[in-house]
């Protein structure tokens, strides 16, 4: 049995924040992470981020990661971050189960952060398990982690920003993006990157969705159609696609499991993806001395799951008695940027979602 | 959900639904069911759903023999075709040392008096039975080829189609709030969704048994204590008997896709009504399996989860009607074993409502039992 003051589970810009936050004021921290490198998605993110200097605006994902990293060393608290390390479970006593490199161990926080992110959703059509149908996330790893070529020929299904950013990134490593295609009546993501694609001269069809991937031991075609009002196909607009590669980016949902199997309370909203688990201001759930921060919180941006852990950093090792005397002034300007970063129009459904999950009134 | 019935069940567990299915069978009209949840979701479908007739008290043989040979001819005797998955690979039963193994010829004698044929088992005939228990571990060892293992999801869709079949209302998501009673009678049951008249309201609730005599103002001499069980990822096939031991304090079987599924008691588990999970049952565990099949070290736990024995003193069930309110019956207490012996339960239960004479002589297990010193020998083969 391991004694921890904090534990916090998932080092991507969640965990590597709210790490940062408090060992700052003092509290030694122990990180675990799934994976075998730090970073959480931000490992495949070539592109330059947005928004707002404190969050790395103009500066790739990849190379945030060793900022973030970087900024947890030398600091009052130790922290400690393991690799190859997956949480198994939140039991009721307190005690945290975990793999660590193929072997289980057992460790005794006084407080934890869950940073554990998102999973996929993907989509269910005839074919979707044939080989050449993935998920934005592992089009991504293939391509910007490893420098494999997902296929020659793609259909992307999504028109929210990882569906324009990956089919970007497909198109400058050379592979011929056939069409960007979405259900709903307009482009979710930014407009910045849709133009980007369309002067590139791939067509995003708005009201359209996939209908069958064909081929007989991988993909060889999809089968695309216009939907009606009421999200029907509207046979007549079928058209098949030549491509070899389907790649659904559909969006995302919190990966709550653990919290889930730890009791906290959650309920479905749907603005922020699916089943999140609530929490007060200072991301503390309904369990005593249990945060959350990122993604698992609701599906946004790095931008905000870096500020989300900050402060849920901060408010953990204050919660633990490590404070300092900007304590509370670092609480109020992470709140304050996230109501900046969740301002205008592009923040209207997260605002919208955590209205109804009771923290913004 | 209707406004009066002839009778209403609580708890559609297994033991609730084959209580139901009988008394249909028998002509009984209007039965309701109510459920908390939905059908299977207390002990039933959480429990190993094992079924031996290796017992050490002749009344528990003659139960669960009952429901072995119902098992055996479930489809033809619930009129559908659903595959219960019925494995009949037998159970191995491992004696921990002289005691247990003096204890487990006395149980042969008994079981083969009573028709069972079981035997007993040297460990090395063990070991030819399953080559990858350590036998360093047992004494001894017993075997019946005509025990084995059931699907209990699989097993509750059967008994919820014959019951649909039969006219039965299963009322899902509805709880018990009230128990009514007129002149020491019992006369309706109150719910979240309303209340339903009824002459006679049988309690199958389970882990919560305790709880619904309670609202009848009748006092139940059982607790519920939690039990978990966990589930490995599927392999090749290596073993087609359960394996038991009560001294060994496991029971572990494979189940026809693969997976090993096991569990063992702990004097220290809470009877708080919680089905939490703890780490400290799969250390445990993890030390019991690998000890006695060190094989098995590399397999991955994929799952685990708990559920309630409704547990009385002498470690056997309750069927009886309740001395505080006429028309009210328990079927509970099953102390880990409602899900075999619920065939049986399902028969006797009828007969004793209807008043006919019991298939199998009942006489002892009446709640009148732990009231003075009238307590049946303790059933010591259980995990």
């Amino acid at each position: 049995m391991r004694d921890v003051p904090l534990l916090i589970i998932g080092a991507g810009p969640a965990g590597l924040s709210a790490a940062y936050r408090a060992a700052e004021a003092g509290c030694d921290v122990l990180l675990l992470e799934r994976a075998k490198k730090i970073g959480g998605q931000l490992v495949k993110q070539t592109h330059k981020f947005f928004g707002s200097e404190k969050q790395f605006a103009s500066t790739r994902g990849i190379h945030i990661v060793d900022i973030l990293a970087g900024r947890t060393k030398d600091l009052p608290g130790k922290v400690e971050i393991l690799t190859d390390a997956t949480v198994l479970g939140i039991y009721e006593d307190g005690v945290v189960t975990a793999d660590i490199a193929g072997t289980i161990e057992k460790i005794r926080p006084q407080a934890v952060i869950v940073a554990t992110g998102a999973y996929e959703r993907t989509l269910a059509f005839p074919g979707n398990d044939l080989p050449g149908v993935y998920g934005a996330g592992a089009v991504q790893t293939l391509m910007n982690e490893y420098g494999i070529k997902p296929g020659d020929q793609v259909l992307m299904v999504g028109a929210g920003n990882i569906g324009l950013i990956v089919s970007y990134q497909l198109m400058q490593a050379g592979v011929k993006v056939k069409a960007v295609i979405d259900a709903a009546d307009r482009i979710g993501g930014y407009l910045v990157h849709a133009s980007k694609i369309r002067r590139a001269g791939v067509p995003i069809l708005v009201r359209h969705t996939v209908e069958a991937a064909l081929g007989d031991s991988e993909v060889e075609q999809a089968v695309i159609v216009e939907i009606d009002d009421e999200w029907q196909p509207i046979k007549e607009t079928r058209q098949v696609l030549d491509v070899d590669v389907i790649c659904v980016a559909v969006g995302l949902s919190p990966l709550a499991d653990l919290l889930y199997q730890a009791g906290a309370k959650s309920f479905y909203i749907s603005p922020l993806g699916g089943h999140v688990p609530l929490r007060d201001q200072n991301m503390m759930t309904t369990l005593e001395n249990i945060y959350i921060a990122g993604d698992v919180a609701g599906i946004e941006e790095a931008s905000s799951a870096m500020v989300e852990g900050e402060l849920a950093g901060v408010a953990a090792a204050q919660k633990l008695g490590y404070e300092t005397p900007d304590t509370d002034q670092l609480k109020e300007s992470c709140l304050a940027e996230l109501r900046q970063l969740r301002a205008g129009p592009t923040g209207g459904k997260i605002r919208t979602g955590l209205a109804l999950a009771g923290v913004y009134s | 959900m209707r406004k009066t019935a002839d009778v209403v069940i609580i708890g559609a567990g297994i033991s609730g639904l084959a209580i139901g299915v009988h008394l249909a069978k028998k002509g009984v009209k209007d039965i309701v069911i109510l459920e908390k949840t939905f059908p299977g979701n207390g002990a039933t479908g959480r429990c190993g759903a094992g079924i031996r007739m290796q017992w050490g008290v002749e009344l528990n043989c003659l139960l669960s023999k009952f429901s072995v040979e119902y098992f055996e001819n479930v489809n033809e005797i619930l009129k559908n075709d659903v595959d219960v998955e019925f494995w009949q690979g037998g159970y191995l039963i491992g004696a921990k040392d002289e005691l247990e193994a003096e204890q487990f010829r006395k149980n042969v004698t008994l079981q083969n008096s009573l028709g069972i044929e079981s035997s007993y088992l040297s460990p090395e005939e063990a070991k030819d039975m399953m080559p990858h228990l350590d036998v360093s571990h047992i004494k001894a060892a017993t075997f019946c080829g005509r025990d084995g293992h059931l699907n209990p999801f699989k097993t509750v869709e059967a008994f919820v189609k014959a019951a649909m079949d039969l006219g039965i209302d299963i009322e899902k998501n509805t709880i018990v709030t009230g128990i009514e009673k007129t002149g020491g009678r019992v006369s309706g049951v109150k719910t979240d969704k309303g209340d339903i008249k009824a002459p006679i309201v049988v309690n199958a609730a389970g882990g919560w048994s305790k709880q619904m005599a309670e609202l009848a103002g009748a006092d139940l001499p059982v607790y519920s204590r939690r039990h978990q069980i966990l589930v490995t990822e599927p392999v090749e096939p290596l073993q087609s008997a359960m394996f038991m031991g009560f001294g060994l304090n496991i029971y572990i079987q494979q189940v026809p896709h693969g997976p090993f599924i096991m569990g063992r008691g702990d004097a220290d588990e809470p009877t708080d009504l919680r089905m939490t999970s703890s780490w400290k049952f799969l250390n445990d565990m993890a030390e019991t399996v690998t000890t006695l099949m060190p094989r098995l070290a590399r397999l991955k736990v994929v799952r685990q989860w708990a559920g309630l024995y409704n547990m009385t003193s002498d470690a056997q069930p309750i069927y009886d009607e309740a001395p505080e309110a006429k028309g009210f019956y328990h079927a509970c207490g099953f102390s880990g074993h409602g899900f075999m012996l619920a065939p049986a339960t399902g028969q006797l239960m009828s007969e004793l409502i209807l008043g006919e004479t019991p298939s199998i002589d009942i006489s002892s297990l009446g709640i009148d039992r732990f009231k003075g010193d009238m307590l049946l020998p303790l059933e010591s083969s259980v995990v």
